[in-house]
């Protein structure tokens, strides 16, 4: 790898490092001080012949009182010690939202669609089916119901129809799996990014499920496709707060009101990808928890690249020349979710990475900074740090720039291509449905170490950290019950219309 | 008997160490507002009851009734003369809104804000930690809170939250969010920018229970500063005491009594239903019941409690007492005063405020500032709070030690609410930066008296809606 791909990882890197050092001495000083203290015990000890130690053992006087004080004294203080923790947050368990048959999109579906719809522009339709070729999406993915008239009939009553469709489905199931009653809900959190009608979606599901009055709900927008792991980072630190809770988190995109009725070729690009999906989240920190817990939260870590210019425009809702309102993907996508990567990088890596990788990265940095050895850049290899990667499935681009990036093998992606192509992009959710491909596929073991990688528009990109808490059982249903024995397909590179 | 007395000594003091930190973290856990600034658009955006007139007539759907109707709401509204709109308001494009008018209307808000409220407390943008946005109908790509953090340069790893669709409450959410941080981490500033959208949401149709948010809602936004740092905590104004939501969502009239939907010709607009009061009131004493043991002193819920408990005993064995309990908006027959000096209600509308009046036994002093924000800015939805804050303080009302009530209500239903208490003396010195200091001394006014009844009052007396033309 040349120097130019990753700038300024080293500068930065290396700031962490003397930060993270000077913590950890500050931050335990008091136990640092008792090694020393318990290494003169352990050698006065030693140095006493048996004989000796049996004397000193004779000679003290086992005060009834003393005994007892010291005692209670030890129980307290580790009672301490154990509450003072931060509190262990963990994901229960959590479903996705399987589209019906009926409202698949097959290839020929789309571009018959796309004829007549755009009989005016063939250039754009000419457009969308060389996008569709190369897309990595299967013949499988679903749009919502509004969208299979000719022409869409995308109105406010439709898409709160759509947004009920999956969000209660997902919900139904989520409950069904884990036995939660809707009134034990502690914290409601909803994302939706691209529609959000009043009363919120988050009241909606109120609504639904006659949720308790003193509920905290939250309802966040706009945020793009990381916004599922935004919701993550909210519910963890009001699980942080408030003990003994549970919270779920609802993660869709709502295409209804979104399907763009133009004919500008880049704002016709998400039409192509964005497909139907969502997915419901059981977060809890309450200790009957942890048997059944899939996973644990390890680390979220959040970057947001807004400061740029660059990055700030290259996923941007406007109106094009006929006023008609769609999203704009600029051409540099790639480029800059590649230098988001890197930021969120830089920031995990020291928290993640194993020591003996740590240490390389130190020695090839002082290697080249102090002794001017002509050294390439040690990456640091991220295989080892985790097991399964989920990589949102914003698209074929993504995947392929991310495992050149991250330098990670077929196997490492095959969750991310595989849902691509079986559900299209599902925005937020899509970290989810790969998350149950590695369990449908058997690999995932307790232990194994999960990274799912999100990013979203303004531009963020988000990383969260899981460790799995138990083996999991390949489940009998779920969004890849019926389709798991046919994957991994073959994705070509060019599939020709 | 050494070796055990070195042990033990150890032990107490780690021990000791442990409880000290313990407290100390909890020290670094109070949610304190360092400042706030209001929005005061420019003057130019002023609405007066001609522009009123001019727009109410620019649409082409209404008919005599709708405009009888217009005429009751806005004269029995409580709104002045002096509140803003947006300005496609003015240039008669209001029905055929662009992306363009939602984004300039808010930048126009949050750059004055959030420019002069950091100027004033000498930070910058790069000190922000946590940023929490809430606008209730604006939801754009990116969203809001990359436009802040674009236009301001602000951290990579700010902790930024874009709350939308959660009503006029959403201020209080957004409050509830960073309190809920700064218990988890120490040494934050947090910035929450609250608005509401107004440009893209003009409803072009004739459904009168949709006309009715046309001419309620205003422009107006408030950013504000909170802190858990302990440094900034001898600068800061107030230190958050409680917080309660409530939400009724479960209830299905509750959940209908505020939605956003379309209309018979499919012309998007918000609901208001008739029941709404009442979903307000159910949502405001189910609220009060959490939130007052919590806030009155101890002596005040006994004698409530006995005061029940007498009632209960006299109504009992007589046959045609009057009991005041049957009533729709029920007196609370509880003194907040006792534990609240003053009121922060949001400014929903007259109804609203005269009916927290009522059944929270509150005097004209104590309804003031709302009565005052609504007359001179109108419905500003989640933000209304501060302007009412604002109108306190430029009056010197809030002294050290004093505790403010802020509440308010939103679509879904929910009813939320918190208690400050004043931490530094407000009542002296001059407030910088108020958005009321240009015109504190013209409040309260001689006459809240609606102009529009005076100008367009002969409505009443037209019969006719065939024949009926509108006379300038």
């Amino acid at each position: 790898m040349s120097q130019a791909t990753m700038p300024d990882f080293s500068s930065s890197v290396k700031l962490k490092y003397v930060k993270l050092g000077y913590q950890y001495l500050v931050n335990h000083f008091l136990s640092l001080l008792l090694i020393p203290i318990m290494a003169i015990i352990a050698v006065e000890l030693l140095r006493m012949g048996p004989e000796d130690i049996l004397n000193v053992w004779n000679s003290l006087h086992f005060d009834i009182v003393q005994v007892l004080c010291s005692s209670f004294l030890v129980i307290f203080i580790s009672t301490v010690y154990f509450m003072s923790k931060p509190r262990t947050v963990y994901l229960v368990d959590y479903s996705c939202y399987k589209p019906p048959v009926t409202c698949r999109v097959p290839f020929a579906t789309f571009m018959e669609h796309s004829r007549l719809i755009l009989k005016d522009s063939p250039k754009s339709v000419e457009f969308q089916m060389r996008i569709l070729e190369r897309s990595g999406l299967g013949e499988e993915t679903c749009l919502p119901p509004a969208i299979h008239y000719i022409p869409p009939t995308p109105t406010m009553d439709e898409a709160r129809s759509e947004a009920q469709m999956v969000i209660f489905t997902a919900m139904d199931d989520l409950f069904k799996k884990t036995g939660l009653l809707p009134k034990d809900i502690d914290i409601l959190i909803v994302n939706c990014s691209l529609f959000s009608p009043t009363p919120s979606l988050s009241a909606m599901v109120i609504n639904k499920y006659k949720l308790r009055s003193n509920i905290k709900s939250f309802n966040l927008s706009g945020m793009g496709c990381s916004a599922g792991l935004i919701s993550v980072d909210l519910a963890r630190d009001l699980l942080q707060v408030h003990p003994n809770s549970n919270a779920v988190i609802v993660s869709t995109e709502i295409i209804t009101p979104n399907y763009y009725k133009g004919n500008e070729r880049a704002m016709l690009l998400p039409n192509c990808l964005f497909r139907m999906g969502s997915a419901a989240i059981l977060m809890s920190n309450r200790r009957s928890d942890r048997w059944r817990a899939k996973y644990k939260l390890c680390h979220l870590v959040r970057t947001h690249r807004g400061a740029d210019d660059k990055s700030f425009y290259c996923v941007y809702e406007q109106e094009d020349r006929e006023g008609k309102i769609g999203i704009n993907l600029s051409k540099d996508l790639m480029a800059i979710a590649g230098e988001a990567l890197k930021a969120n990088i830089t920031t995990i890596g020291p928290l993640v990475l194993p020591a003996s990788e740590q240490l390389l990265f130190l020695l090839s940095l002082i290697g080249r900074k102090i002794f001017n050895l002509k050294w390439k850049p040690y990456i640091p290899d991220f295989k080892l740090a985790f097991e399964h990667f989920c990589i949102h499935a914003g698209g074929r681009a993504v995947i392929d720039e991310l495992q050149k990036n991250l330098q990670l093998s077929g196997e490492h992606v095959e969750a991310s291509r595989m849902t691509l192509h079986r559900f299209g992009n599902t925005s937020s959710s899509s970290l989810w449905y790969e998350l149950c491909y590695i369990e449908s596929k058997g690999r995932m073991r307790r232990g194994d170490r999960v990274w799912q990688i999100a990013f979203g528009s303004g531009f963020k990109c988000n990383s969260a950290v899981w460790k799995c808490n138990r083996t999991i059982k390949t489940p009998k249903d779920g969004p890849w019950s019926d389709c798991i024995d046919r994957y991994p397909v073959f994705i070509p590179e060019v599939v020709k219309l | 008997m050494d070796i055990l007395c070195i042990l033990s000594s150890l032990l107490i003091l780690y021990l000791i160490f442990k409880i000290w930190k313990h407290i100390d973290s909890k020290r670094d856990q109070n949610c304190y507002i360092l400042d706030y600034q209001c929005h005061k658009p420019s003057d130019d955006r002023m609405l007066s009851t001609q522009i009123s007139g001019e727009i109410i007539r620019r649409n082409k759907h209404l008919r005599l009734n709708e405009y009888k109707f217009l005429l009751k709401a806005i004269v029995s509204s409580g709104i002045g003369e002096q509140t803003y709109a947006p300005r496609i308001y003015f240039e008669g494009r209001e029905e055929s809104p662009t992306i363009q008018d939602a984004l300039s209307e808010m930048e126009e808000f949050y750059i004055d804000t959030i420019e002069k409220l950091l100027k004033r407390n000498k930070l910058k943008p790069k000190d922000i930690d946590v940023l929490v946005v809430n606008v209730s109908m604006l939801n754009s790509t990116p969203s809001l809170s990359a436009r802040i953090i674009k236009h301001y340069k602000m951290r990579e790893d700010v902790k930024v939250f874009n709350l939308t669709a959660m009503g006029c409450s959403a201020s209080v959410i957004s409050i509830d969010i960073v309190k809920n941080i700064f218990k988890t981490y120490k040494n934050k500033l947090a910035l929450v920018v609250t608005s509401e959208s107004l440009s893209p949401n003009w409803y072009s149709g004739n459904n009168r229970s949709m006309i009715l948010a046309n001419c309620l809602f205003r422009s107006g936004g408030c950013a504000v500063l909170l802190t858990n740092k302990r440094c900034l905590s001898g600068r800061a104004m107030f230190k958050l005491k409680c917080l309660v939501r409530t939400h009724h969502g479960a209830r299905e009239d509750s959940f209908n009594a505020c939605v956003q939907k379309e209309d018979e010709l499919g012309r998007v607009g918000v609901h208001l239903d008739k029941t709404l009061p009442k979903a307000a009131t159910r949502a405001f004493v189910d609220n009060l019941k959490v939130i007052t043991p919590k806030i009155l002193p101890v002596t005040e819920l006994f004698r409530f409690m006995l005061s029940l408990l007498l009632k209960k005993h006299r109504r009992s064995p007589s046959k045609g007492s009057t009991s005041n309990v049957a009533q729709a908006a029920p007196k609370a027959g509880i003194n907040f005063k006792t534990g609240i000096d003053h009121f922060c209600i949001h400014t929903g509308g007259k109804a609203v405020i005269d009916a927290i009046g009522y059944s929270l036994d509150l005097t004209e002093y104590d309804l003031e500032p709302a009565r005052m924000t609504l007359h001179r800015f109108g419905n500003t939805s989640a933000s209304s709070l501060w302007y009412v804050l604002g109108y306190m303080e430029a009056k010197k009302r809030l002294k050290r030690g004093d505790r403010v009530f802020m509440i308010s209500f939103g679509a879904g239903f929910k009813c939320n609410s918190c208690v400050w208490e004043v931490v530094r003396d407000l009542s002296v010195g001059e407030c910088l930066g108020n958005v009321w200091n240009h015109c504190i001394d013209q409040y309260p006014p001689k006459s809240l008296l609606n102009p529009f009844l005076e100008k367009y009052g002969w409505i009443r007396e037209e019969e006719d809606a065939d024949t009926f033309k509108f006379r300038t």
